[in-house]
């Protein structure tokens, strides 16, 4: 019975999509905004949603191969700085480069303190949030200090890799010929839901970063590397059974290294990204914001997948593009009418499982969410950024039997010791 | 007879043991050749040894006549040797494909797996020796057996022409045992040479063609198994005769200590797995629950010591309804708990043995004093435990994973009889223990019992069962489907009731 209805992921993914636009479509009729499903609405999300893919691609790297790295904060801040200072110097190609090796630098010291020498993984990805910013200042101190533009907590202005908009699908231009726009007529036309969907799509294909582009691309990469290579089957074995991966000859704590290495490499590229025009256009002390810790979220969010990585990345990016250009907290208002119904669903879908306690406490959580929405005009803008937790804390508390993390994930392996 | 393996003066010590004393081993070409000794005697060490995957201090290893240098499993794989672990060594997550492939993939350009190649060649080992295992299906789905068929078939799989299991038949119910005694000659004839370690001497004798006695790291004989009998055998190994077991009549008493009404346990995933169960443990009595493992007696365990949760159902302990109660209140109220996996569920391996002596009782004396540990207390009472069960260890203060397989189980059987619980739940009490301390540990449960034990035991060994138990009960998919008398059963018809082929309805 189960099994028949389970859907696979290349479908299910889409779908969940559809579902969420409909009713960001009906939120945005009810309310009477555009704002929900513009295309800019969806070109922020992308743009905000990279970073978090970054981290968490980087997070289930680690993870995968056993090894939990809170330090994901820490490792980029440490790209955010090196990307912008190779980007000021030698262009933003080799600002990418430098930022992914100083990210991996910050994964190296965890794995070589959690895989060599037994430090706890909380608290040498503690260590490595708190040594971070002060390396990064250090460094500004002595090197953006002496650069026209730049200070102790700023550099000059990094700059950026190019971008590219699809032709035909959603318009630009190609050597002095103006394409046409597919997407964008089509999303002028006010068809219900059909008109959302190209706006949303035009969104995505406008303008789009080469950085977004790679940042996609590494998502089928990552699934083919850890499940169709060599490479990933031993990286799994470290995350799964790492004493059974020893058994057969494989040298765990080299692949244990390689894959925290790496992890801070995909942190390292998210804060290159960071720092990019993409999204500031500057090194600026702070700016991070905690996005390491969304990543994170992101990985449980989409159960230790890329794919879902993705999906949580694009999900937790999008209230906050929505909310950078709504200073007045509008559109972020209209969003608490979609988490009511998207609770009111899981309250529903609990009791069709009957879990009624589950579909309790949804149901209560969606009527306060209601209310919210009823009694109250704006939201304020903190909202935005407890969003990703509140919705993983969600996740943990509704869907946690449907996570399943690696099963020697965060533990503690020495050689010898079985 | 060329010899496969010839050991010479092999030494291995640890901080305060020798676990390897002088050990020589010479093993023929296609035999099966069995290590037997007392728990602790260095068999395991011995193997590890062998498998590369510890270094011996001094001595010899020769390999199809050749002298080698084990430093590591890669080289005793490439030497063509491959071990099947006391614990398996198999990730639950993953397929029986990726497990078996795993180290020894074969790949195309890129570091990709070929797939298609992988499947081809597992299907024609399977085919060779006679396993079956289904690729793709997910390692955690697996029952025992099948679990051990893949851990075969991964050592098959990159080409060992010796074979070394580690107490292979501790987890297998005995028509299990005979399907792998059969895939065991099969290979044989196909020209493996097979090393196993069993406690169970009848099964070493009826499948061995040369067994080596190792007591107290050293080897003290290699005989034929026509030459012996078992309690021979045992007396080789401890060095003395086996203490006869005690025999005591019926001490089942009216109180009442354990009821269980319509328990059931349901899944996340929506399984069934203990469906409708109704038991009653009196005082002075011991139920034991039969069947073929993964029917649902563990998750029963687990629904009555409270680490499962109780879809529906009552369980109530000396009258209180104890449904709902936390594992510690369960625990202080005085049910005693042995789990049926030391490792994952019964022992702290990194921590001293004193610690993991305290584990379950940490909040009573002597092992607390108010808010606090009582270190001299659980020093003290861990050394009582030592002595009386016999838990062979330099001193409390090792860390538990340095003890011997055995020797942890004992630990963990004397540290809840002592604790003089009025229910005891044993799940394989004497899972890999030896002969000579299977007796004493069954000479503890029956005195504890006539003391007034409550005692509800699931074991995979049906001697025990039937030796045990003053009734039966046997587990089927979650429900229990007969109530059989042990006086009047004999171990076969036992396992005939275990696989749904005994006769329904002859319930007492
Ligand atoms: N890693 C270790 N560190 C310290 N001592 C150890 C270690 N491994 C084994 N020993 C000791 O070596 C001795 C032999 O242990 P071994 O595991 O080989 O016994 P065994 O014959 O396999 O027993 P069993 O039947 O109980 O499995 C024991 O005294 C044990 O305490
Ligand atoms: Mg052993």
């Amino acid at each position: 019975m189960r099994r028949v209805t389970a859907l696979p992921a290349w479908l299910r993914w889409p779908l969940y999509a559809g579902v969420g636009i409909f009713v960001l479509t009906l939120v945005e009729t009810l309310d009477d905004t555009d704002r929900l499903t513009s295309a800019s609405a969806s070109q922020s999300m992308l743009r905000w949603g990279v970073p978090v893919l970054l981290a968490g691609l980087g997070g289930l790297f680690a993870e995968r191969a056993g090894v939990v790295n809170i330090g994901l904060e820490g490792m980029m801040i440490l790209g955010t700085w090196f990307g912008a200072w190779g980007a000021v110097n030698y262009g933003p190609w080799v600002g990418l480069l430098t930022g992914i090796g100083g990210g991996a630098l910050g994964g190296l010291l965890h794995a070589v303190a959690t895989v060599l020498f037994g430090v706890d993984h909380i608290i040498s990805g503690v260590a490595i949030n708190i040594l971070a910013p002060g390396i990064t200042r250090f460094l500004a101190s002595e090197i953006f200090t002496g650069y026209p533009g730049g200070s102790i907590t700023q550099s000059p202005r990094v700059p950026g890799v190019g971008h590219f908009t699809f032709p035909v699908l959603a318009g630009g231009e190609v050597g002095g010929w103006l394409s046409p726009n597919l997407l964008g007529s089509l999303g002028d036309r006010d068809w219900f839901f059909v008109s959302n969907v190209a706006n949303l799509a035009r969104g995505l294909l406008t303008q789009v970063s080469l950085v977004t582009i790679v940042a996609l691309a590494l998502v089928p990469l990552s699934t083919w590397l850890l499940w169709r290579t060599r490479f990933g089957l031993r990286l799994r074995i470290c995350g799964e059974h790492p004493v059974a991966g020893e058994a057969q000859g494989i040298d765990v704590y080299r692949y244990k290294i390689t894959a925290v290495t790496m992890s801070g490499g995909f942190a390292g590229l998210a804060g290159a990204f960071i720092a990019s025009p993409e999204l500031s256009g500057i090194y600026l002390e702070g700016q991070t914001t905690g996005r390491g810790f969304i990543g994170l979220a992101a990985l449980i969010f989409g159960n230790w997948h890329p794919v879902g990585v993705l999906g949580g990345a694009l999900l937790f990016g999008y209230p906050f593009g929505l909310g950078l250009r709504d200073l007045g907290g509008t559109a972020s208002h209209s969003l608490l009418l979609v988490n009511a119904v998207a609770l009111a669903a899981i309250a529903a879908w609990s009791l069709s499982k009957g879990r009624r306690t589950n579909a309790a406490v949804a149901c209560v959580l969606a009527v306060v969410a209601a209310a919210w929405y009823l009694l109250s005009e704006t939201v304020p803008d903190w909202w935005v950024n407890i969003l990703p937790f509140a919705i993983v804390l969600l996740v943990l508390v509704f869907f946690a039997q449907r996570l399943r993390m690696p099963a020697a994930d965060g533990q503690r392996y020495r050689r010898g010791e079985h | 007879m060329p010899y496969a393996i010839e050991l010479t003066g092999i030494t291995k010590r640890f901080p305060g043991v020798v676990a390897n004393e002088q050990v020589s081993l010479a093993v023929e070409v296609g035999e099966i050749h069995a290590i037997c000794g007392e728990n602790g005697a260095g068999k395991s060490t011995l193997m590890k040894i062998l498998y590369g995957m510890q270094p011996a201090d001094e001595g010899a290893i020769r390999v199809f006549d050749k002298e080698v240098h084990l430093g590591s499993p890669t080289d005793a794989i490439a030497a063509g040797i491959g071990m099947v672990h006391q614990h398996f060594m198999l990730a639950d997550q993953l397929t029986v494909l990726e497990n078996v492939i795993l180290g020894a993939e074969p790949t195309r350009s890129a570091g990709r797996i070929d797939f298609a190649r992988a499947r081809a060649h597992l299907r024609e080992v399977g085919q060779a020796y006679g396993l079956t295992v289904d690729p793709d299906d997910r390692v955690e789905t697996l029952e025992v057996g099948e679990r051990q068929r893949v851990e075969i078939i991964k050592v098959l799989f990159r080409g060992a022409r010796i074979l070394i299991l580690d107490e292979p038949t501790a987890v297998l119910v005995p028509q299990e045992v005979e399907e792998l005694f059969r895939n065991l000659r099969g290979l044989k004839s196909a020209g493996t040479t097979i090393i196993f370690i069993d406690h169970k001497l009848d099964e070493v004798l009826e499948v061995a063609d040369t067994i080596t006695v190792l007591r107290q790291g050293r080897s003290v004989a290699t005989v034929k198994p026509g030459d012996v009998t078992a309690p021979d055998l045992a007396e080789l190994m401890i060095g003395s005769e086996l203490p006869t077991a005690q025999t005591i009549g019926v001490t089942v008493t009216d109180e009442v200590a354990l009821e269980v009404k319509g328990l059931t346990v349901v899944e996340e995933d929506g399984r069934v797995v203990v469906d409708d169960v109704s038991l009653r443990v009196r005082r002075g009595e011991v139920l034991g629950i039969a069947g073929v493992e993964g029917n649902g007696q563990a998750e029963l365990i687990a629904a009555i010591i409270g680490t499962a949760a109780a879809t529906a159902g009552t369980i109530l302990f000396l009258g209180e309804d104890v449904t709902h109660a936390t594992v510690r209140h369960r625990r202080e109220a005085g049910i005693g708990y042995i789990p049926h996996d030391r490792h994952r569920e019964g022992l702290l391996l990194q921590a001293p043995l004193w610690e993991s002596a305290a584990l379950g009782h940490q909040t009573r004396a002597p092992f607390a004093k108010g808010l606090f540990v009582d270190r001299a207390g659980a020093r003290e009472r861990t050394e009582w435990v030592r002595r009386e069960f016999d838990v062979r260890t330099p001193s409390v203060e090792v860390a538990t994973h340095a003890l011997s397989g055995g020797n942890q189980q004992k630990l963990i059987v004397g540290r809840e009889l002592a604790a003089e619980p009025a229910v005891l739940l044993a799940a394989h009490p004497t899972r890999g223990i030896d002969v000579g301390a299977q007796a004493a540990v069954w000479d503890d449960m029956r005195a504890a019992r006539a003391a007034g034990l409550a005692t509800l035991l699931v074991s995979a060994d049906l001697d025990e069962l039937i030796g045990l138990s003053d009734t039966i009960a046997v587990m089927m998919r979650g429900r229990l489907v007969a109530m059989l008398d042990p006086a009047t059963l004999t171990a076969r018809e036992l396992g005939a009731h275990m696989t749904g082929a005994g006769v329904r309805g002859d319930s007492r």
